[in-house]
């Protein structure tokens, strides 16, 4: 979003226009036009920050340079915190689709091969576009040809499910093909969805009809969601040096500043699949 | 001379029930307040109280004026207690569900539950047998309405014949609350139930955060009845999702849409129990909106406010500076909670100070 460009970011997404398949006949007289509309999707810029106070006898004498150690965290802490508000806006905002493939007879249930279908045909028949265009087939030992795919991001405590169900549909990633299009968190591809896992993705504890911990898979499509940023403000770190403090000038401040929006720009190409696991919750 | 203490004072009305939230920049260590209007209700009332944070949550010494006669208490619950609202999907603590009773609003006896209305709960394993039982109502949030300390109501139709009551405490039979249920606004809703005619009324289970404008969504599994009312698909122009707007908000937890529902299909909650693994709900979500300003401006009311969002008995503000309404907005927020036990009698005006310290020990 442009500086001085206001607090709201507008997005505008046309609709579509009647197909004209009425042919027009030989009256010479035109048919009524059509009036052009689009739908606005708003979304508010918000900011955060967090930062550290140093003394500077810890400066001074700390011999594991903290400055630095201390810029890491800090920057550690605020990409965790973009995806931790891009995360729960989806869980917040996304309607959801609850497993009913799975064997566990809970609500959700696990995931069965039927949900990864169900969910990607859902985004098919709502014209999504996909992500990642196939992997054609080469020939080498175990491998296959990878489809064109949408995006699944999901727990890391789903992948001993998705490790059972290998060889029935899913794909682990180094059976691909070629792995030059693999994300560094891919975990592995079935039918039209590429699997992308993390430890931060939203889990509901205990939060199904059987008191299972509940998975928030989310499955987009290249025009569901967008991430706004701040021109000239993605991210800031902060230094103030001990000077800047009160009249002995004792300590510095290390902190970070950014600011984000985020909207579901359509909303038919994106769906949480709400799953449990197979086994019941995972002993971490 | 404070190198990076925080101090902030305010004003807020209580009344028995608690005050609050009040929203601050920072998480207080330490607040008093004082009642300004103790004189007003001399019997049992709290003309001032103190928390610190390692009293714990919940906690307070107060002063009590009750018969004509100043005395101090404390208490370790229903004081004051600070919040930090930052991620979702968090829950307190499981509660066991002694008993449910069916009808066009369901209730449930849950011993000493401790919510207060408005509060977001969720519950699970609703199960009377295996076959029987409420399960079909698991796993959605529902805001509560307290009858007494041990009894609430939540808005969903449970009348029909596949409910049974719970009779016993059945294992495994929970509710929960649901910590922060409007970090982000507006937000899928979940349907209890539908008003047909040239207009649509549609009514949530929890506060929907819609404002007259929003371009809403909606996904009805084919049991639950009026599908004509989904966005897709789209009989006339393939893959275009038809969206209805918001044209009244009739309430809280009810919002009125521009789509002709008159021949649709009857909504039923009735769901069989055998249908509850891999149940999809009625879903309401926001999609856009076609406002074009900000919010309207009256007499008294501030000249750039920020987005609110309606809960069950107030208009709360969140804490962003001025946008269009019905954007998406964020509403995580931290500051305290003035708890019922200290709570003055009536409205009355507190006047606050919230401290954050440069050095404790």
């Amino acid at each position: 979003m442009p500086a001085n460009g206001g607090t709201t970011c507008r997005f505008m997404r046309p609709r579509a226009l009647t197909p004209p398949t009425i042919q027009l006949g030989n009256s010479g007289i035109d048919p009524p036009a059509q009036v052009p509309q689009r739908d606005i999707i708003d979304a508010q810029m918000a900011f955060f920050g967090t930062g550290c106070i140093i003394n500077e006898q810890v400066i001074l004498q700390d011999q594991e340079g903290v400055l630095a150690w201390v810029s890491e965290r800090l920057a550690v802490s605020m990409r965790q915190a973009e995806d931790l508000i891009l995360r729960d806006y989806i869980v917040s905002a996304a309607s959801e689709i609850n497993a009913g493939g799975g064997s566990n007879g809970d609500n959700p249930t696990n995931l069965g091969l039927s949900d990864f279908s169900l969910v990607a045909t859902t985004l098919d028949c709502n014209n999504a576009y996909k992500f990642m265009s196939g992997i054609l087939g080469e020939d080498k030992f175990g491998s296959g040809p990878i489809r064109s795919s949408y995006f699944m991001l999901s727990s890391t405590e789903l992948q001993t499910d998705f490790d059972s169900l290998v060889g029935q549909g899913v794909v682990n990633n180094w059976n691909y093909p070629t792995n030059t299009s693999c994300l560094p968190s891919e975990w592995g591809s079935v039918f039209n969805l590429r699997i992308l896992t993390s430890s931060e993705a939203p889990v509901a504890r205990g939060a199904s009809a059987n008191g299972q911990d509940v998975y928030y898979n989310t499955v987009t499509g290249k025009q569901g969601l967008t991430h706004i940023k701040q021109d000239g403000f993605s991210m800031n770190l902060i230094y103030r040096d001990p000077m800047y403090s009160g009249m002995l000038a004792q300590n510095a401040t290390l902190s970070v500043k950014f600011a984000q929006a985020q909207a579901i720009t359509q909303d038919t190409a994106i769906r949480n699949l709400l799953c449990t696991r197979l086994g019941g919750n995972l002993f971490l | 001379m404070s190198e990076y203490s925080k101090v902030a004072s305010g004003k807020v009305i209580s009344n028995r029930s608690g005050a609050g939230p009040v929203i601050l920049p920072f998480h207080p260590q330490r607040v008093e307040f004082y009642n300004f209007d103790a004189q007003a209700v001399a019997d049992d009332n709290v003309p001032f109280a103190y928390w610190d944070v390692s009293m714990g949550q919940g906690a307070a010494v107060y002063q009590l004026y009750a018969g004509g006669v100043l005395t101090t208490a404390f208490t370790t619950s229903g004081g004051i207690s600070t919040f930090e609202k930052g991620l979702l999907l968090q829950f307190g603590a499981k509660k066991q569900i002694s008993a449910s009773t069916k009808g066009v609003t369901t209730s449930f006896e849950v011993t000493g539950h401790g919510y207060v209305n408005d509060d977001v709960v969720m519950f699970t394993g609703l199960y009377q047998t295996s076959t029987s039982g409420m399960p079909q109502m698991s796993t959605i949030p529902f805001s509560v309405y307290v009858v007494d300390a041990n009894n609430f109501i939540v808005n969903w139709n449970s009348s029909g014949s596949n409910y049974t009551d719970l009779t016993v405490a059945a294992v495994g039979a929970y509710v929960r609350q649901v910590l922060n249920p409007n970090l982000y606004i507006p937000s899928v809703s979940f349907i209890n139930g539908i008003e047909y005619g040239n207009t649509t009324e549609i009514s949530t289970t929890k506060p929907h955060c819609l404002v007259v404008g929003q371009q809403v969504a909606f996904h009805i599994p084919d049991a639950w009845g009026p599908t004509g009312l989904n966005s897709l698909p789209n009989p006339t122009i393939p893959g275009s999702p038809v969206y209805g707007y918001v044209v009244r908000v009739v309430s809280p937890t009810m919002v009125e849409v521009n789509i002709d529902s008159s021949t649709f299909d009857p909504f039923n909650s009735n769901q069989p129990v055998a249908s509850v693994p891999g149940q999809n709900f009625p879903q309401m979500i926001a999609v856009g909106n076609v406002n074009t300003g900000g919010f309207p401006i009256y007499f008294g009311s501030p000249l750039y406010p920020s987005p609110t969002y309606l809960d069950i008995n107030s208009t709360f503000s969140t804490i962003n500076g001025p946008a269009i309404q019905g954007a998406f907005v964020n509403n995580t927020s931290q500051g305290f909670i003035i708890g019922a036990t200290v709570a003055p009698i009536g409205e009355q005006s507190i006047y606050w100070v919230a401290y954050y310290d440069d050095l404790r020990v």
